[in-house]
């Protein structure tokens, strides 16, 4: 498939933040995400001459921003119209379906240079509106009603995995330790500290002293409950931020750039809403059907891939996802993870650019910001978390709501 | 005015009645009814559930949505019913304080709740220990 092929060519993003972003809106978000993306075209790219159409995902700019009908005001902002402008949504997901909204524009042939972008401007709400938007991507009717919040579902499923391999909330912690680490060498992460970097700051304000981050995030009141067994640290921060991507086709690519990344396979995945109308807990059925399309389509399997990005709303997700995709096998996670495989200098580093916990997840953008590490990564600009053996395979893993949609791309130099 | 399949579904529960949909091709349960099987997609006739079942799993929610800002902290379950089908409720009966008392596979029946969600009053699926 994708006989010409689809192409990277230049990609682009905010800082994912918590407080730098409060006096814009999502469209100067994008803009500036944009403005990125130009520079980063190797031999250049005229926006309004050279991009066909504009694809971008944003979940509840209703929510937000009193806004709907972002399609054509992404264009309006970035003086691209009348060219098609649509939005996208499958929550968590929603740039997910912009990228790949703007993959099979090209591959069908109709267009061969298209934007493709994810933004939520989340910090315009106080935090209990804010969840209140996040379960929307919930099953109204049997999860919201009887006070089921994002936090607490992914505790369901916690729990269900705990109780299945006998795991523990301790050896959970492996991943936001590690994804803080490589947060602090990220500047675009929300969080650019490591958690013994907040340990010591936290202790010296509260006069305590922690032993390690285990004793931190055990013993601090700072990481208080907030879905048993997850706690704050087992959460991903409330973010602004934009993504942006400039895709292209076979032929038209190399006006571009001479190191575009190109598309090696891809696979989208849905599930039923509720937790309650799914066959497996300790597991997401819409991950593994999106990934399995994803290495049919490539050709590739999991041990082929160099690094991954993979959807860690909550701690418990970042399991799921590596034993989804087949990076290890189901059940292995907890092993996995006390072995260091998946850390920076692990033999699959999962999520290098601190993950939805550090990095932030401004819930639209999330997608395509994956994106944004795989180009860095794989065409060597990672910087201080730069993978040491160079990457040649990166692989991106997105999920929407509770599990409800996934999706999965592949790729490659 | 005709009565949706939902709204049926939510005055059963009022009544104190818990009801579900049954495939007719492959068996499946499915929380509220609904016309098409979720599994399959075969049609669906509704059927009585008895209420009884398991804790498959659990948590406590300490930071709730608006309208539950005073229920909080609360336990909320994922109960498999005898029926086969699984279902989200309040879980009653234990001290949230002490979730290291719940434990999976615990046997509950179900209790219809009465809350106040911001103004209005509603009934919500809740278990207690059987």
């Amino acid at each position: 498939m994708f006989a010409e092929g689809v192409y990277v060519v230049g990609a682009g993003m905010t800082v994912f933040s918590g407080k730098l972003h409060a006096g814009k809106t999502g469209r100067e978000l994008l803009v500036e995400a944009v403005e990125e993306a130009v520079k980063s075209v190797d031999k250049g790219i005229d926006l309004q001459k050279d991009v066909e159409a504009v694809f971008t995902g944003y979940f509840t700019p209703e929510y937000y921003e009193h806004q709907s009908h972002i399609g054509p005001l992404a264009a309006t902002w970035l003086g691209l119209t009348p060219k098609p402008a649509f939005r996208t949504e499958i929550a968590c997901a929603s740039s997910s379906a912009a990228l790949f909204t703007g993959i099979t524009a090209i591959a069908s042939g109709l267009y061969d240079v298209v934007l493709v972008a994810g933004v939520e401007k989340m910090t315009s709400l106080e935090t209990e509106r804010v969840t209140e938007a996040l379960a929307l991507a919930s099953d109204d009717l049997s999860e919201s009603r009887v006070g089921a919040t994002f936090p607490g579902l992914y505790a369901l499923l916690a729990q269900a995995y705990f109780h299945k391999y006998g795991a523990t909330w301790e050896q959970l912690q492996r991943v936001p330790i590690k994804n803080h680490y490589n947060g602090s060498l990220n500047p675009k992460a929300h969080f650019q500290e490591s958690i013994s970097q907040i340990a010591e700051k936290v202790g010296k304000k509260l006069g305590v002293k922690y032993e390690d981050e285990m004793d931190f995030l055990k013993n601090s009141p700072f990481n208080r409950v907030v879905a048993y067994p997850l706690r704050l640290f087992d959460c991903c921060p409330i973010s602004d931020g934009a993504a942006v991507a400039i895709l292209a086709s076979g032929r038209a690519a190399r006006r571009f750039t001479d190191t575009p990344l190109r598309l090696l396979g891809l696979g989208l995945g849905s599930d039923n809403v509720a937790l309650q109308d799914r066959v497996d807990l300790t597991s997401l059925a819409a991950s593994r059907s999106a990934a399995e399309a994803a290495y049919r389509t490539s050709g590739l399997k999991p041990k082929d891939i160099d690094m991954a990005e993979v959807h860690d709303c909550f701690t418990i997700a970042e399991w799921l996802a590596v034993e989804d995709l087949g990076l290890v096998g189901r059940g292995e996670a907890p092993k996995a993870y006390e072995q260091g495989l998946t850390s920076l200098d692990g033999d699959i580093p999962v999520n290098t650019d601190g993950g939805l916990k550090a990095k932030g997840h401004p819930v639209g953008a999330t997608g395509i910001g994956m994106l944004n590490e795989v180009w860095s990564q794989l065409r060597g600009t990672a910087g201080r978390r730069q993978i040491k053996n160079k990457a040649e395979v990166g692989l991106i893993h997105n999920v929407g709501g509770s599990g409800a949609s996934a999706a999965v791309f592949i790729f490659g130099r | 005015m005709g009565e949706g399949q939902l709204s049926r579904f939510f005055s059963e529960l009022e009544a104190g009645r818990l009801t579900g949909g049954k495939c007719k091709n492959c068996g499946s349960i499915f929380i509220p009814p609904r016309p098409l099987c979720s599994r399959c997609g075969g049609e669906m006739e509704t059927v009585n559930l008895k209420g009884e079942g398991t804790i498959e799993s659990f948590t406590v929610i300490h930071v709730p949505p608006v309208f539950l800002k005073e229920a909080a902290p609360y336990i909320l379950a994922l109960v498999r019913l005898e029926e086969g089908a699984l279902v989200m409720g309040r879980l009653l009966g234990y001290d949230p304080n002490k979730p290291e008392e719940v434990k999976i596979g615990s046997r509950v029946c179900f209790q219809p709740l009465r809350e106040k969600h911001g103004e209005k009053e509603e009934t919500i699926i809740a278990f207690k220990p059987a």
